[in-house]
């Protein structure tokens, strides 16, 4: 356990290092961050919604912040999975006395903490900037994070193993994507949609995770959000699983068919 | 009697290949067809402890197949095999802590960005070496290769060698006791590739008892360096021994080595017709002079004058001739009726 533990230090150390080497990348994406947040929270103090206060007891401006805040996570999550798993690397890990899981989460770790980093960017200046008041409950936070990072990590994982049998492309990346940008609670409350688009909401983990984390910022209770917190398990729970069966038997098909670093 | 590091048993691996078949017009989608490749034909070898074996063939023979299943990366259709004692299917973790494995193209898995000393940590925690000695091993590693100069400089800034060098830095990072090593040479100058070669002879196989198992389809490296030489032809073993064992086998056969003058491609093709002839390599000395030097592969010495006579017709100038003795290429010929680089 202790060694596993330490070859994920060790992941988050060489990715950390490699990633400290993009100087000019660094200062783009922080810049990014505090304009982002600037400009999200610039327009949320020009357009508030009465039916965002009535929901979620927050302005148009917090609720705004705080989804740019963690759709940044949301979408590192995403994509992570994939991203760092290099099929030349994989090759390179797969020979070693290394397991998969180990290989997953070292892979994807330092993209997390930096995402953490991008997050903290986006609440100080909504906070110091713009007022937002905020009032975290750090265990619900955490909780809501878990639940939503394992789901959407479970759909990167399907979209990697996708990925490393056809080649080029990746459906399922995309279609979440895109899912989280229209119904994932993002930019605007669903609420505000037709009603039989409202639906399509229910069925995708992020409004849940958008809803469920706004209000951990401004202090709810878990037991408040107990319905969100029940669906993102139940979906974190197959989702989950579901990814790392699909990935390992992509992983596995690719192998005997001897295509894994084909690219 | 001696102990076995590598044995394998009927072991093959075939791959599907869909490939286009203009006769088949009825639709666009059936104009592929699948073709089974045999890459490892039910291939039996044994590689005993220390030795170090070099397993020789021409581009898609199966050497790099061979090496991905031993490491664990390609799952076998039929056969067994065992490394260092370990069977390779059900005991993989036990196969991969034994091996070190330097792939045919080596800076795959390697992060540029990184210093040598920083890429060499990062693995050695992934291959369990243990924390107290890693910085030790490391330092050890890169002093063998001789890159403990340029141990904190970074990976992008190596050059081509230098790069190779630390990948077999860390294949032998974990000290294993068998190293699997695909075309080490390959894109390395003539003296790096002479360097390495000595280092692998010198320090890895006599110094330190690994065993290794080293493919190449160059021919003079396995015919120097190793204990043993295979030669593998579209996935099977078609010869195992000592190199001038296996060089023998062409004696049954004569090698004449011809150097001529203004002698055409095309009067070679016809040459290569003629009865009796096994094949020849053909190689441009002095393209200024037209200068030829052809390796002729005989069934036996009364086949050379119906090719003097063949020059005589012809009016190539005859330069030298001389009788040779046969190398693993020719050996290689003889059993495959095919040249290694083809």
């Amino acid at each position: 356990m202790f060694q596993e533990a330490e070859k994920i230090y060790y992941f988050i150390k060489r990715d950390m290092i490699s990633f400290s080497t993009y100087k000019t990348n660094i200062a783009l994406m922080v810049l990014s961050a505090l304009f982002g947040a600037l400009s999200f929270a610039y327009l949320g103090s020009n357009a508030e919604m009465q039916k965002v206060l009535q929901l979620y007891n927050m302005s148009f401006t917090a609720y705004l912040v705080i989804g740019m805040a963690f759709s940044t996570y949301i979408g590192q999550a995403l994509t992570l999975v994939q991203k760092t798993i290099n099929p030349w690397h994989l090759e390179e890990v797969l020979v070693s006395p290394t397991g998969l899981g180990t290989f997953i989460i070292g892979s994807s770790a330092w993209g997390f903490i930096w995402s953490t980093i991008v997050v903290a960017i986006y609440l100080a200046v909504g906070s110091l900037a713009f007022g937002v008041v905020l009032s975290i409950n750090i265990v619900g936070t955490i909780l809501v994070l878990g639940l939503g990072v394992g789901t959407l990590i479970g759909f990167s994982m399907i979209g990697a193993g996708v990925l490393i049998l056809i080649k080029q492309g990746d459906p399922v990346t995309w279609l979440i994507g895109i899912l989280t940008s229209v119904f994932g609670n993002v930019l605007f409350p669903p609420q505000v949609m037709p009603y039989q688009l409202q639906i399509i909401s229910y069925f995708v983990p992020q409004y849940y995770f958008f809803t469920a984390i706004r209000l951990m910022m401004i202090g709810w209770s878990i037991q408040m959000i107990l319905p969100e917190i029940l669906a993102l398990t139940v979906m974190c729970a197959i989702i989950l699983p579901a990814g790392y069966f699909i990935y390992s038997w992509c992983l596995k098909t690719a192998r005997r068919n001897g295509t894994l670093s084909w690219f | 009697m001696p102990e076995t590091a590598i044995e394998t048993r009927g072991l093959t691996k075939t791959f599907k290949s869909k490939v286009r078949n203009l006769e088949l017009r009825s639709t666009i989608f059936k104009r592929k067809e699948t073709l089974n490749v045999t890459a490892v034909d039910h291939l039996n070898l044994q590689i005993e402890k220390g030795e170090l074996f070099g397993l020789l063939g021409p581009n898609g023979a199966g050497k790099t197949t061979l090496v991905k299943i031993l490491c664990t990366l390609l799952p076998p259709d039929e056969g067994e095999a065992s490394i260092n004692g370990f069977d390779l299917k059900r005991q993989q973790m036990d196969v991969r802590r034994s091996l070190g494995t330097l792939f045919s193209v080596g800076e795959r898995g390697v992060f540029w960005r990184l210093s040598g000393y920083r890429n060499l940590e990062f693995f050695s925690a992934i291959y369990n070496v243990p924390r107290r000695r890693r910085h030790e091993r490391i330092m050890e590693v890169l002093d063998l290769v001789g890159l403990k100069d340029k141990a904190f400089e970074n990976y992008q800034k190596y050059s081509g060698g230098m790069k190779r060098k630390l990948s077999l830095a860390r294949a032998l990072l974990p000290d294993p006791p068998i190293l699997l090593l695909d075309e080490p040479t390959v894109g390395l100058d003539v003296i790096s590739s002479k360097s390495l070669r000595e280092f692998i002879k010198k320090d890895l196989s006599r110094q330190a008892g690994k065993t290794v198992l080293y493919t190449t389809h160059y021919v003079e490296e396995a015919s120097q360096i190793c204990d043993r030489v295979g030669i593998l032809n579209r996935g099977r073993l078609v010869a195992c021994d000592t190199p001038s064992a296996v060089r023998g086998i062409v004696k049954k056969g004569e090698v004449v080595e011809i150097r001529v003058k203004s002698i055409k491609d095309a009067q070679v093709g016809v040459m290569k017709t003629m009865e009796g002839v096994i094949d020849i390599i053909s190689e441009m000395e002095d393209a200024v002079l037209g200068q030829r030097r052809l390796r002729l592969h005989l069934r036996n010495m009364d086949v050379l004058p119906v090719v003097l006579d063949f020059f005589l017709k012809e009016r190539i100038r005859l330069i030298d001739l001389r009788h040779e003795e046969p190398t693993l290429e020719d050996a290689f010929i003889e059993l495959t009726g095919r040249g290694l680089e083809e």
